[in-house]
């Protein structure tokens, strides 16, 4: 290429310099707007989440059975193991929701019972999420292969397995009862769903041309799909992590109100369990069987609140609205 | 009294999180009945946003903030759409830019005109397949698709058909947003020929909006250019080309060139377009403007008519209202300083002198250049290659033979471009030459420095190994770069693993790489992230990973054509660049040999998998031996063939 007229040349490049120049310092400056809102992506996600009534209802809601559940020995004014007091007493000062046919106190039992629900929610999510995603993404990026059609077999079986037949197995015939034995077993039936949705969505991942770049990069199988394509992902993983926490929260009082559940800690299941073993309602103690009932519908209800902001952040289009 | 009047409209984006900008902002202009208006602009003018104003689709977070739309006398502003719906379709109609999607997939053709026919007219049963067939063949589409459904029509037929649909009701007015957009050359040529010829013979109105100025010069009478939401100039379509007023125009217009001229020069614009959200003074082009003057800076131009006959009771900086105009003759109307003190004060000291070209950066090419190259060493050899897909549909298979009996050569630091339409087969062989398919017979041998490299038999390791010496680039920068990575990283990565450079020896690499690619300084370009950037400075960016390796061949695949017209010179400057005085080739595929003669050596043209025309660039575009590199060379947009300017001539 000739470049004819030098000067035309020199008046260009000081032309681009100045272009570039206006546009870097628009970011380079803390107090432009650009900055503020964190470049043309977009706020942070949790601006995002936040931006939301739900969600925020939902993250508060949270937030304070965190702390119900972290301040338990504070706020709870007996041992939820204690069955020392009279059995059968109506709300009172000193027992604000009574106490059980057994002589404990009911509002111990629920605040002590928010633990444990939170520790299977906590946990049984994540190893469910753990599991989801390990499979789901080696079999979706291998998708084709004959590693993804046995995973992708085995993810089919665990869809299709009846699960509470399953259950009531594994814990009948389980030796212990302890509350990780149920976040272990909850982990297993829970996972085939999501790990079917992740795969779905690597699929859709591997095929962009910055995946095929990096393979032009040198970077192996292990770094593309770890480094480059799982932090695409983080909705999903978030999204798919409450939706688990929440079937977890469920799972566990469901078990434990059909007598399958830890025998060591109280929860909300184990007190539904009682209750409807000793005839509360017809003893008066109606409290015992709705409070149990309520806070659990109450936390599974905020986590739906959280997810809803969570949706935002992987679709755009909903944050307009509500 | 005009069809459209579009007057002073102003359409706001106020989202939750984002700062609130108006996308359109002051617009007017009105259109007469059986009218043909461009309208010009790139990506992010507000060019579609004013569409869907105007077919009052804007939906939230836009909103219509103030001025009017008048169509056919009534103030549609701010209509119920039960009050619009009797005007849509019937009057007023429109075919969208994703044909694609348009059509209701799950439903057959007839059905769907039939819905469009029922609800404005009395024709019904065997009247209304009449008037489909009728259609169909305005559009040039064979009357058997009528029971077809969408997904057994091509794209480019899709297009027709929703064409045909528009013009169900003999509309007064059809609004073409990007129709041909996505559509392959050849295609698109075809169906915009056929477009401007039904408005001929059926006289309606239409507003055609484009990112491609050569494509709306074809045929609109009157072009209206927007810039960062404002109409920045109107004017008649052959007055435009003789005598373009806004420096941006200009720009435009300087992207285009003929190949087949001795020297071809085609301008860029610097820069990229203006933010709306943030506070601005003065004219939102100043930044990129090469003719600006001080006034520019902060005095916001408002358009107005070129020489203002003033009526007494009007300021002269007051914004006119449209003008009427009569066929061919009006007044120009410009939103620039520059342009207008040129015809109001020509004396006024530091005006730049008129000119019709933009002042910014060019590339240049010659004839001489092309000359003396070809003497280099055979790198790659690609002898006798086929590739045969087979696909299997129950009991019998499909043979579909994508590149057939295709050889050529490459040699070192030379630029090869391989033309040819979409389903060419030019994108296969790019797959067979970085490892990425193997053929179904022939041979294709690499001679890097290190020995021959039989590319079809590489596999595991030795593939990744060779992807040193072949590097890509992609087509869409947009989705080539990580949107969850820094440049640096992105950088960084060739780096370690083809050339096991890291800590400072790798920074400092990554810094002389992005300086070769002008974005600089680098310390201000490495933690930031690609969608920080231009479509541009991607683009600089791909090219800079692609560079990292120290690769023998770089291929590139349509790396402009999904960049901004205005942009485009500035990455095929930089590609020409980068072969000069180094020893890496370039195999260039691109549908546009207007980019393959600037930037090309030699030009390969494949069609339908075959090598139907191959020579020296220069040699092929100016004789053409085969009927398809002719109709390539037709598909080109170029306002300049159709209303060739004067100086041109000479």
């Amino acid at each position: 290429m000739t470049n004819p007229t030098q000067p035309t040349a020199d008046a260009t490049s000081t032309l681009h310099e100045q272009a570039g120049e206006a546009d870097l310092d628009a970011v380079a400056n803390p107090s432009s707007g650009r900055r503020a809102r964190g470049g043309s992506n977009g706020p942070s996600w949790f601006q995002i989440i936040w931006a939301s009534k739900k969600a925020r209802v939902g993250i508060v809601l949270l937030g304070l059975y965190v702390l119900v559940a972290l301040l338990a020995p504070v706020i709870s004014p007996h041992d939820a193991a204690d069955t020392t007091f009279n059995p059968v007493e109506l709300p009172s000062g000193a027992h604000w929701m009574g106490t059980t046919t057994q002589g404990a106190d009911i509002f111990s039992q629920l605040i002590y019972g928010t633990r444990t629900s939170l520790i299977v929610g906590l946990f049984g999510g994540l190893f469910a999420t753990a599991l989801a995603l390990l499979i789901g993404l080696i079999s979706g990026y291998l998708e084709g292969t004959w590693i993804d059609d046995i995973l992708s077999f085995v993810t089919n079986v665990a869809l299709v397995v009846p699960v509470l037949p399953l259950i009531i197995t594994l814990m009948a015939y389980s030796e212990v009862r302890s509350i990780w034995f149920t976040i272990f077993i909850i982990g297993i039936i829970s996972w085939a769903g999501p790990a079917r949705a992740k795969r779905a969505q690597i699929i859709t991942l591997r095929n962009r041309d910055w995946v095929t770049a990096a393979k032009f990069a040198g970077d192996g199988t292990g770094t593309i799909v770890f480094r480059e394509i799982l932090p695409q992902m983080t909705s999903l993983v978030a999204a798919g992590f409450f939706g688990a926490a929440n079937g977890a929260i469920g799972a566990e009082a469901g078990l434990s109100f059909l007598g399958l559940g830890n025998t060591e800690s109280v929860s909300w299941g184990t007190m539904l369990y009682q209750a409807q073993l000793q005839g509360a309602l017809a003893q008066g103690l109606w409290i015992w069987l709705i409070v149990p009932g309520l806070a659990l519908a109450g936390l599974i209800f905020s986590l739906t609140l959280v997810n809803f902001g969570i949706d935002l952040i992987s679709n755009p289009h909903l944050r307009e609205d509500g | 009294m005009a069809l459209l009047d579009v007057d002073d409209l102003v359409v706001r984006y106020s989202p939750k999180l984002h700062a609130p900008l108006n996308a359109v902002d002051g617009v007017t202009f009105s259109i007469a009945e059986g009218e043909f208006v461009g309208l010009i602009g790139e990506s992010g003018s507000g060019k579609s946003t004013l569409a869907n104003a105007i077919l009052r689709l804007t939906e939230r977070p836009g909103r219509i903030a103030s001025g009017t739309i008048t169509f056919n006398g009534t103030d549609i502003t701010t209509k119920s759409a039960d009050e619009l719906r009797p005007v849509r379709w019937r009057d007023l109609s429109t075919v969208f830019q994703s044909s694609m999607n348009a059509l209701n997939p799950v439903v057959r053709i007839e059905p769907q005109f039939r819905d469009a026919i029922e609800l404005h007219s009395s024709l019904r049963g065997g009247a209304v397949v009449e008037r489909i067939k009728e259609l169909f063949d305005l559009v040039m589409i064979d009357h058997r698709y009528i029971r077809a459904y969408p997904h057994e029509l091509s794209g480019g037929m899709k297009q027709r058909v929703n064409l045909a649909l528009a013009l169900v009701n003999d509309p007064k007015f059809v609004l073409l947003d990007e129709p041909t957009t996505g559509l392959d050359v050849v295609v698109q040529r075809s169906i915009l020929e056929n477009i401007r010829e039904l408005q001929r013979k059926q006289g309606f109105a239409v507003l055609f909006i484009s990112h491609d100025i050569g494509t709306v010069m074809d045929l609109s009478d009157r072009i209206l250019v927007m810039y960062a939401g404002r109409i920045v100039e109107e004017h008649t379509t052959a007055d435009l080309l003789e005598r373009p007023l806004h420096p941006y125009t200009k720009g435009l217009l300087g992207s285009y060139g003929d190949p087949r001229s001795e020297t071809v020069r085609i301008t860029y614009v610097p820069g990229r377009p203006p933010d709306l959200s943030q506070p601005h003074q003065g004219c939102l082009f100043a930044p990129r403007c090469p003719e600006r003057i001080e006034r520019c800076l902060s005095v916001e131009p408002p358009l107005l008519p070129l020489v203002p006959v003033l009526p007494l009771n009007r300021g002269p900086l007051e914004p006119a209202p449209a003008q009427p105009f009569v066929g061919s003759v009006m007044t120009p109307r410009v939103a620039c300083h520059v342009a207008q003190l040129q015809a109001t004060a020509p004396d006024t000291p530091g005006l730049p002198a008129p000119t019709r070209t933009f002042q910014g950066p060019e590339f240049v090419k010659t004839i001489d250049e092309s000359e003396g190259a070809l003497a280099s060493e055979v790198f790659l050899e690609v002898k006798g290659v086929s590739k045969v897909y087979t696909s299997r549909q129950g009991f019998s298979t499909r043979e579909f033979t994508a590149v057939d009996d295709v050889s050529f050569e490459l040699r070192r630091g030379m630029v090869a471009a391989l033309v040819g339409q979409s389903g060419s087969g030019k994108s296969t062989l790019a797959k067979l030459i970085t490892g990425v398919e193997k053929p179904t017979s022939g041979e294709i041998v690499f001679h890097s420095s290190e020995g021959p490299i039989d590319v079809a038999g590489l596999s595991g390791s030795r593939l990744s190994r060779y992807r040193k010496l072949v590097q890509m680039v992609f087509q869409d920068p947009y989705s080539s770069l990580n949107p969850n990575k820094t440049l640096q990283y992105i950088l960084s990565r060739p780096l370690k693993n083809h050339r096991g450079l890291r800590g400072a020896e790798a920074r400092a690499e990554i810094d002389s790489l992005l300086e070769r690619v002008a974005l600089t300084p680098p310390d201000r370009y490495r933690g930031r992230y690609g969608y920080e950037l231009s479509g541009g400075q991607r683009q600089r960016v791909v090219i800079a990973r692609a560079l990292a390796a120290k690769p023998e061949l770089v291929i590139a695949d349509e790396p402009i054509s999904s960049l901004d017209v205005s942009i485009r010179a500035e990455i095929l400057e930089l590609l020409h660049q980068l072969v000069q005085g180094s020893d890496v080739g370039i195999l260039y595929i691109t549908h546009d040999l207007l980019s393959a003669r600037m930037l090309a050596d030699e030009v390969i043209v494949l069609n339908g998998g075959k090598v139907v025309e191959q020579g020296k660039a220069i040699d092929v575009i100016r004789n053409p031996t085969d009927a398809y590199t002719r109709t390539l060379l037709e598909a080109i947009p170029n306002p300049f063939a159709a209303h060739p300017p004067v100086e041109a001539a000479g």
